[in-house]
């Protein structure tokens, strides 16, 4: 059963969307050491328990070298989950600037692609593509651990 | 030179007839213009003297009555008149710009020209009486400069109150000493007092020594006499404020070396160590203070305690050594001291001006009222740092080097084997040292928190440069500071010499002169000279690796501060908080007080509505011996006011008594 029900999630997993050619620079940048600093732009936390999860023993992202970053100035890149509500707007701006160049931006989960299920919400601003450009997209509500540890391996190039 | 010295006098004179009769609008070029002249006129009678070493002298009989006007100018009081008319001068100039209310006023600007002049003769005075009128017209003239914007704040009242009694007191007790002094010894010519002084008993060399230093002490803001002078010089409009404390303080310690050792040539090792007591207490409690201040000048004036507690401990070290015979050593702590007075003139001058520059700009001295004034006023800016970094004694500026000797004659005199020595000395480096981390500390504060950050208020985020010619009076200072601190030979050779002809020992020279220091008798070498260059290689060298590495254009965002958006000066770290530790350190001296008030709102307790914390500081001496002091004065004034009740009849009664009294004691 258990088996099972992890062979139907592991083919259920849709593959990252890249739009961006600084991935593939970001890969060869990095070399398996991927700092980002995390920024909840408005989610619902769902993708949060995700991003946890996969610092947890069974995915590990550790391995890959991937970890979260307290300070945005020690960071490659930005983490930004939920749809950016109008309070967080200059926060992640402001967050984005303090990233050292060149920083690269990961929306993560379908909040953060297109407002998801808070589209038209008179406390949202827009997706993350609106205020910032973003250089990975990571689709699902929320994104399986194991896409995400993909993604992100895509862009620590591990 | 003499007609020189004498018509600078003249002039002086004259400018403050011109302030007293000009109109308004002339008032200040004309007194300014006419001092100027009679600043530099001195400082070129002061410099021929100091070169060529030609005692200056004059009479007239027509000044003061019995007495007659006696002056004398040797190389030991021109290095102090040298120093007062360059501090004049800058004053002088920053004046020009400065928008002074009371001090443009007909009084003000009669008074000024008068003060710098008597700041002039007080060292050139050369018997008792013209040095009591001179010193006595200083405390005047001084006194007035400080009420003069009474009119505008309520505790400018308060301050000249302080400073009217506490220099009457401290003139009476010159007065006592110097009396004493001139009828044991059957003339009032300091010269004859010299020459009998060592005729006299013990006793009365002692106690004259004692009442004069106490006198003198209390000019120089020395520690338990010091209570006016962080209220006289904080109150003091700017250029007052420079060179009372610039000039005016160093007049003391003139007085205490005229008399210790010029006159009584040196007493007993009691008199000397009393005075490293003194400094050492000065210097301790005045650097503590500083610390802890947050009024910009009362800051800046604590400080002046501070290092004239310095000074007096390198005086007091050179009297000790003299009177155990180690006169090398004596001669290396006094000229360390006096190349105190004068660098500690240079700083505190520049840095009294530049902190009035902010007062007139921003209408505020309260150090957490202010903030960000370096970009908005870059120059005045810039020379409170380099007065700063002076007064925090770092290398390459003039601080560094005296307090730097002053270190050394103290640590070379400890193996000297004389068990007050051995105890003296490694207290008195021990005391260097903490105020010399305490000056930083202020230095630290004062800067960070007045020129760095963001403005606290509306005042300090619109103030602009002040007129130029206030930062010319400043910026010529600071210029000295650094000359002084990387070229010490230019004025090294001139303060030994007038240490000489103070002392007239024979010792050798302590340093010899050129782009090093070298100690001679120990074995130790400063070459500040060499340290500026290397140091500025050395940064130079920094910021061109720097560059070299950087990959690309910097890009210049805010602060990181969490992405939050109101990033506003209220987040900004206060001097008061800065400055709460060290007050927690040292609390049993500094007694802080804090007063936690909350008012909740009327429907729950349970909301607060708003907290207002308010902290203070109390001088500790004030509170444990000037105001019991006070309480007792005020009770007897009171019971001495029911004396004199308006009856006639009862002045009468007096009166008889009095004769009756009289009569009784004469028969």
């Amino acid at each position: 059963m258990i088996l099972r029900n992890a062979r139907l999630r592991a083919a259920a997993i849709e593959s990252p969307v890249v739009d961006s050619p600084r991935v593939d620079e970001s890969a060869k940048r990095n070399r398996g050491s991927l700092q980002l600093r995390h920024v909840d732009a408005g989610s619902c936390n769902g993708c949060e328990l995700e991003i946890a999860s996969i610092f947890s023993p069974v995915y590990d992202a550790e391995r890959f070298g991937i970890r979260l970053e307290a300070s945005p100035r020690h960071c490659d890149g930005l983490l930004v989950t939920g749809p950016v509500t109008r309070n967080m707007v200059d926060p992640l701006r402001k967050t984005h600037q303090a990233v050292p160049e060149p920083g690269v931006v990961v929306a993560l989960g379908d909040c953060a692609r297109d407002c998801g299920v808070f589209r038209g919400a008179y406390g949202v601003e827009g997706a993350v593509s609106d205020v910032l450009p973003v250089d990975l997209e990571i689709p699902g509500c929320p994104p399986d651990p194991a896409a995400i540890v993909r993604a992100l391996r895509g862009l620590a190039g591990t | 030179m003499t007609g020189l010295l004498v018509a600078s006098a003249l002039l002086g004179v004259a400018a403050s007839v011109a302030g007293a009769v000009a109109s308004s609008r002339a008032r200040t070029s004309l007194t300014v213009g006419l001092t100027l002249v009679a600043c530099l006129g001195a400082f070129a009678v002061a410099a021929h003297v100091l070169a060529t070493g030609e005692v200056v002298r004059f009479h007239t009989d027509r000044l003061l009555p019995l007495a007659g006007f006696t002056l004398r100018l040797d190389r030991f009081g021109a290095l102090f008149v040298a120093v007062s008319a360059a501090v004049g001068i800058c004053a002088l100039i920053y004046r020009l710009g400065y928008k002074g209310h009371g001090l443009a006023s007909r009084t003000g600007s009669s008074t000024l020209p008068l003060f710098v002049t008597t700041l002039l003769l007080v060292p050139a005075a050369a018997d008792v009486t013209t040095f009591l009128f001179l010193w006595e017209s200083m405390a005047l003239t001084s006194l007035l400069l400080v009420l003069a914007d009474h009119r505008y704040r309520p505790e400018v009242q308060t301050a000249g109150q302080w400073y009217a009694v506490m220099t009457q007191a401290g003139a009476a007790a010159i007065l006592v000493g110097l009396v004493l002094l001139a009828t044991r010894s059957g003339s009032q010519s300091f010269a004859v007092i010299g020459a009998a002084a060592p005729h006299l008993s013990p006793w009365v060399r002692s106690t004259a020594f004692v009442l004069i230093v106490l006198g003198f002490a209390s000019k120089a803001g020395a520690v338990p006499l010091h209570v006016w002078l962080p209220r006289a010089h904080a109150e003091a409009s700017g250029p007052v404020s420079a060179l009372m404390s610039a000039a005016m303080v160093n007049l003391g310690i003139y007085g205490i070396l005229r008399v210790g050792d010029g006159m009584l040539h040196g007493g007993p090792a009691w008199w000397w160590l009393g005075v490293m007591a003194v400094g050492a207490l000065s210097a301790l409690f005045g650097a503590l203070h500083s610390a802890t201040s947050n009024d910009l000048k009362r800051l800046l004036a604590y400080s002046t305690t501070d290092n004239m507690g310095l000074v007096l401990l390198g005086v007091g070290a050179s009297g000790l050594f003299a009177t155990t015979g180690h006169r090398s050593l004596a001669l290396l702590a006094l000229v360390a001291a006096l190349l105190h007075v004068v660098f500690h003139a240079v700083f505190k001058g520049c840095l009294f001006l530049a902190a009035s520059s902010i007062q007139q700009a921003t209408g505020t001295r309260d150090l957490d009222a202010l903030g960000g004034l370096l970009g908005r006023m870059p120059i005045t800016g810039t020379i409170f740092l380099i007065g700063g970094l002076g007064m925090a004694a770092l290398p390459i500026l003039c601080g560094f080097v005296s307090e730097w000797l002053l270190l050394q004659s103290m640590l070379h005199g400890l193996p000297t084997g004389n068990p007050a020595i051995a105890v003296a000395m490694p207290i008195g480096v021990g005391v260097l040292a903490l105020t010399g981390g305490l000056a930083a500390f202020t230095f630290v504060k004062a800067a960070g928190i007045g020129l760095l950050g963001q403005p606290r208020t509306e005042p300090a985020a619109v103030a602009r440069e002040v007129k130029p010619s206030m930062s010319v009076g400043g910026g010529i200072l600071a210029t000295v500071c650094i000359l002084f601190g990387v070229a010490p030979f230019l004025v090294i050779p001139a303060v030994t010499k007038a240490a000489r002809s103070l002392t007239r020992t024979d010792a050798p020279d302590p340093l010899a002169h050129g782009w090093q220091l070298d100690l001679s008798g120990v074995h130790n070498v400063l070459a500040p000279g060499i340290l500026a260059m290397s140091l500025t290689l050395a940064v130079l060298a920094v910021a061109l690796v720097r560059r070299r590495l950087q990959p690309g254009p910097v890009r210049v965002i805010e602060a990181w501060g969490c992405g939050r958006e109101l990033q506003t000066a209220a987040m900004e770290y206060t001097a008061t908080s800065f400055g709460e530790p060290l007050t927690r350190v040292f609390e049993d001296v500094l007694t802080p007080s804090h007063d936690v008030d909350v008012s909740h709102v009327a429907e729950s307790r349970y909301y607060v509505e708003a907290a207002t914390f308010h902290t203070s500081l109390d001088d500790a001496f004030e509170r444990r011996f000037y105001d019991p002091a006070n309480h007792v004065l005020r009770q007897w004034g009171a019971v001495a006011r029911k004396v004199p009740n308006g009856s006639v009849h009862r002045y009468l009664a007096f009166g008889m008594a009095a004769l009756v009294i009289v009569l009784v004691v004469v028969a």
